[in-house]
């Protein structure tokens, strides 16, 4: 570098900012500095337009939403991972997590089939007989997503009531759960953390749970939900605590909000 | 904070020892994972928000990367430059899921309108509305090419040059040449 005659380029200032120059050549830029007041003027320029895009990215931090729920979310993700599956993975071939869960859905069709077969050749062909039961979902399917919104945003909602949930993805729920002939009136597709608690319109927050096949059914645990929306709301029960419970497993946290072992009867009278 | 992540005493390496314990050491490196991810989670948000992602599906992304970063940890693998690592992960399965993100949107469309998903939940940067230096910064910003915004973002969170040309497939002196670039050109909307 020849730095006697000609000015530094932008791209000498830099490297020379950001420290990334050999100590040969920083000598060298240092010392055409000290005598160029026009490269000084000119590296004080883009120190400013660092510090501007440092102000942007600034601004853009006030707009993150808190990590909270993410934090429980991947607290929760983690202690599920059964340790089988990490050591499979360890002594097999790196799985990305997406690979998994299409294996899982072709497990999940493979079974769909074998039972469809089944149903056939035992002659049941009412709905309740043929129709696979879920009463809670596949966590490697629908391990649950939040909408990282705060507690104040959650309730401040007016609407309660679970969004409609497409047919498209309705349809891709019931492929994932191997279930893609089965009767839509069999099925609930069921937020897993429920929109009214920050739950994400996602795939991962789907699953199919079944009507009636099961006492656990999605009425009861649309009671679990509004007991959790209230208790979130006037303030006995952290967001991500509700939605780390109602992920990881609801039936067991209906029992303890509900302190019961079954599914209460004056709910399940209203059902009927 | 790089001399936090190769300190070797915030994260302890696991040997042989402790492998004798599983369920202990299951529990250490979930910490471990947990503390990373505090760390990380709003560096990562940032810079993957130059991908165009809405941010729920960033916050999946790191959810993946984290969930990744556990398994390779429980392999043993190498502590070093961790947050090299979580950068290199978070870019390849951000580019993975927008490709999927647009490849869905597509298939969906076809479907019908009514099943085509609009996404309700805005990217960061369109929720920033602050003052009008910070807009105009910003539109700066976001008029520059995606590859030169990977770069300065990468910067800001604190990336050599060596790290950033390697998660972006680029030389040394397209780094430094993409930088000075950016650096020049929200120097000169400075100026007007």
């Amino acid at each position: 570098m020849k730095h006697e005659d000609t000015h530094l380029s932008d791209q000498q200032l830099l490297l020379d900012v950001d420290g990334e120059l050999s100590a040969h050549d920083q000598k060298l830029v240092r010392t055409h500095l000290d005598g160029c007041w026009t490269c000084r003027a000119r590296r004080q320029e883009l120190e400013t337009a660092i510090s501007d895009f440092i102000r942007v990215q600034r601004g853009l931090d006030a707009t993150l939403p808190p990590g909270a729920g993410p934090h429980a979310l991947l607290k929760a993700q983690l202690s599920q991972i059964p340790a089988a599956e990490l050591d499979r993975v360890s002594s097999w071939f790196p799985v990305a997590p997406r690979f998994a869960w299409t294996l899982a859905a072709f497990a999940c069709s493979v079974l769909a089939v074998c039972l469809a077969l089944l149903g056939l050749t035992g002659g049941r062909q009412d709905a309740a007989g043929s129709a696979v039961i879920f009463s809670v979902p596949d966590s490697t399917l629908t391990p649950g997503a939040t909408l990282l919104q705060s507690r104040q945003a959650v309730c401040a909602q007016a609407n309660t009531k679970n969004k409609v949930v497409s047919v498209a993805l309705q349809r891709k729920v019931f492929q994932e759960y191997g279930i893609t002939g089965a009767k839509s009136r069999d099925y609930e597709v069921d937020y897993l953390v429920t929109p009214a608690l920050g739950g994400a319109d996602d795939i991962h927050n789907l699953w199919p749970h079944s009507y009636s096949a099961t006492e656990w059914n999605a009425e009861v645990k649309d009671a679990l939900e509004d007991r959790l929306r209230d208790l979130v709301c006037d303030g006995s029960l952290d967001l991500a605590e509700a939605q780390r419970e109602i992920a990881v497993n609801w039936i067991a946290a209906y029992k303890e909000y509900f302190h019961t072992d079954e599914p209460l009867a004056d709910r399940q009278r209203n059902i009927q | 904070m790089s001399s936090r992540l190769t300190d070797s005493a915030a994260l302890p390496i696991m040997g042989a020892a402790s492998a004798a314990e599983p369920a202990a050491r299951r529990a250490r490196l979930e910490e471990d994972v947990v503390a990373l991810f505090d760390q990380f989670r709003e560096p990562l948000l940032r810079y993957l928000s130059t991908f165009g992602l809405a941010l729920a599906d960033s916050e999946e992304v790191i959810q993946e990367v984290f969930l990744s970063l556990y398994q390779h940890l429980h392999r043993d693998k190498s502590r070093e430059n961790l947050r090299g690592w979580l950068f290199r992960v978070a870019h390849n399965l951000a580019l993975k899921r927008r490709y999927r993100t647009r490849r869905d949107l597509a298939v969906w469309g076809e479907a019908g309108a009514e099943d085509v998903a609009i996404d309700p939940d805005p990217n960061p940067e369109d929720r920033l509305v602050n003052s009008q230096t910070q807009r105009r910064l910003l539109a700066v910003v976001q008029a520059l090419p995606e590859q030169d915004r990977k770069c300065l973002s990468l910067r800001a969170e604190g990336l050599r040059y060596r790290e950033i040309a390697e998660i972006l497939s680029m030389s040394l002196g397209a780094v430094s040449l993409s930088l000075a670039r950016s650096l020049a050109r929200m120097a000169r909307s400075a100026e007007r």
